[in-house]
């Protein structure tokens, strides 16, 4: 078992033979989530700091059995090499993986090189897991294409099983069995009302996904969800490096911005919600979400795996109600 | 609020104001999961339509009655107010800060504060008394502000303190405190300029924020007539007008 702080080339992970494990899936899946949350805090972590870095400090801490962590060092979180540091300390074996933020094609292949011979995977394996995977992410690629095309998948559907894909739960076929199951289910419902506001979701995924069912019960629906449909790399590249590059959630924000305005067009969303954790740089990036996307944005903030606060409740209703008028 | 043939729009009979605390200790209780009030000790007539709003929509419904967003609420209640049609209006309540853009007598769009309550009045309540002072007091001071911390109203208190420690003047001090206030809310007034801000919530009763946000928005500032109960009338509108 290798632990992820996020996406990274996973075909590689496979290739070795070993087993990976996003942490961020293990911390927000824990009923006790909160809990890991104070442990951090009890390790001295800072009050105001991302509660998605306590909640994966804690909860890799009460993993012994995950000895080794690929941490993204750049590209994801700002307080990534401070984390790995303080586990470290604490005896995991830290292996740092940094996506260039010029997207330049040899360093992310150096990147790439040095974690297979890290691993011990040879290349040829490697391309043999991308084909193993890309089969597996077709499936989330169709639960995607039947939440904005036909919607009969709702917004947290999307978001669980795009999510997923960043380790595919350890076990890609038997994930790959999950979504076939839930594709036949899904085909055989009836469509969400066509009258429902069609919102987009950007940015990291929340801390609290309550926040879909309650959009759901306000007549919203989330159509897209952009970091989580990143997971799934919907760009069917035979290169694998082409991939890694293409996959806009680590290098600069104008990728990002293209990506959401095109799928914004082509999902004809209402509006969009722009999410970012308390005490987070992304909140800066949140100057050039409003400026370059033509479309209305609300930007939530949440901090720690508490559910929906009322204030954020509050907010939300008022954007699915405006969006509605305006209509 | 009842309206009648010879008015062109209705108006407020009876108003009164409960404390949070106080009303939910001493007027309202939970049964099946609504919201059940006691009229009658708050000496309103029963059946009466009963319009709510406020962080209490979500979190629980009232009895009896409707409940209306917010932000749409406060919009009724400026429209009611001001008579105008376009305007920014600015909500700066308890623990709240809410920017409301309306065009053509409609909520066009809006920002309001997320998790952090700076800008609010809980914050101008803090400061008020750790000055020793009262919040009319604090309202009278514009000129020569201290320079203030505008990011968080706990750090805020610290740096006040120490302000007050190097030995500036109350004047001075009460004026740092309303100038912070000023700042946090301009930058949200970035992306809905307006010739017109109307302002609303309790902190709207202070004269010197009014002033410099006059001044730094070069915007013409019209504060309800009635501030703090500008929600309360907006469902009372909703009401009346069979708007819900």
């Amino acid at each position: 078992m290798i632990g992820i702080t996020t996406t990274v080339p996973v075909e590689i992970i496979y290739a070795a033979g070993e087993i990976p494990v996003d942490i961020n899936n293990i911390f927000i899946a824990d009923p006790d989530a909160l809990q890991r949350i104070q442990e951090a805090e009890l390790a001295g972590f800072p009050r105001n700091v991302c509660g998605w870095i306590k909640g994966l400090y804690a909860s890799a801490i009460n993993q012994p059995e995950m000895e080794r962590i690929i941490a993204v060092t750049q590209g994801d979180c700002s307080n990534t090499q401070a984390l790995m540091e303080t586990w470290e300390m604490q005896g995991k074996e830290m292996i740092p993986f940094a996506y260039p933020y010029d997207r330049d094609r040899e360093m992310l292949q150096l990147q790439m090189a040095k974690l297979s011979e890290r691993l011990g995977a040879d290349w040829a394996q490697v391309e043999e897991q991308k084909q193993r995977l890309d089969r597996v992410r077709a499936l989330a690629w169709e639960i995607d294409r039947l939440t904005w095309q036909e919607d009969r998948v709702s917004g947290f559907e999307n978001h669980l099983y795009q999510v997923s894909c960043s380790d595919f739960n350890g076990a890609p076929e038997a994930f790959a069995e999950e979504m076939r199951a839930f594709i036949r289910r899904a085909l055989h419902r009836e469509p969400l009302s066509p009258d429902a506001v069609r919102l987009g979701f950007i940015g990291v995924p929340p801390i609290f996904p309550q926040i879909y069912d309650f959009l759901a019960e306000q007549g919203a629906h989330v159509v897209f969800n952009e970091v989580q449909r990143q997971f799934t790399m919907p760009f069917p590249h035979a290169d694998l490096l082409e991939q890694y590059r293409e996959y806009t959630y680590p290098y600069h924000i104008f990728a990002r911005i293209a990506d959401i305005r095109q799928q914004a067009d082509l999902r004809r969303l209402a509006g969009i919600i722009h999410y970012t954790q308390s005490f987070c740089y992304r909140q800066i990036e949140d100057i050039i979400i409003r400026r370059q996307l033509p479309y209305p944005v609300l930007t939530v903030e949440g901090e720690n795996p508490m559910g929906l606060d009322a204030r954020t409740r509050m907010r939300l209703e008022a954007f699915v109600t405006m969006l509605r008028e305006r209509a | 609020m009842e309206s009648s043939p010879d008015q062109d729009k209705p108006s407020v009979v009876q108003r009164q104001r409960v404390d949070t605390i106080e009303f939910y200790r001493h007027y309202g209780r939970l049964r099946d999961g609504r919201l059940q009030v006691d009229f009658a000790a708050l000496t309103l007539p029963d059946g009466l339509k009963t319009v709510s709003t406020g962080y209490g929509r979500n979190t629980l419904q009232l009895s009896g009655g409707t409940v209306i967003p917010e932000l749409q609420a406060h919009t009724l209640g400026a429209l009611f107010q001001t008579d105008l049609l376009d305007f920014t209006l600015i909500d700066l309540g308890g623990q709240d800060t809410k920017i409301i853009q309306v065009r053509r007598g409609r909520m066009q769009d809006f920002l309001t504060n997320d998790k952090c309550a700076a800008s609010s009045g809980r914050y101008l309540e803090n400061m008020a008394q750790v000055l020793g002072i009262s919040l009319a007091e604090l309202s009278q001071y514009t000129e020569a502000p201290v320079e203030l911390s505008a990011t968080c109203a706990v750090f805020g208190e610290s740096e006040l303190i120490g302000k007050i420690v190097e030995g500036y003047p109350i004047d001075r001090l009460a004026a740092g405190v309303n100038a912070t206030i000023v700042q946090r809310v301009l930058p949200l007034l970035r992306d809905f300029s307006s010739e017109v801000l109307v302002f609303s919530g309790g902190v709207a009763q202070n004269v010197a924020i009014v002033r410099l946000l006059a001044q730094s928005s070069g915007a013409q500032v019209i504060v309800t007539p009635d501030p703090q109960f500008n929600g309360a009338l907006g469902c009372a509108l909703a009401a009346e007008k069979n708007i819900i």
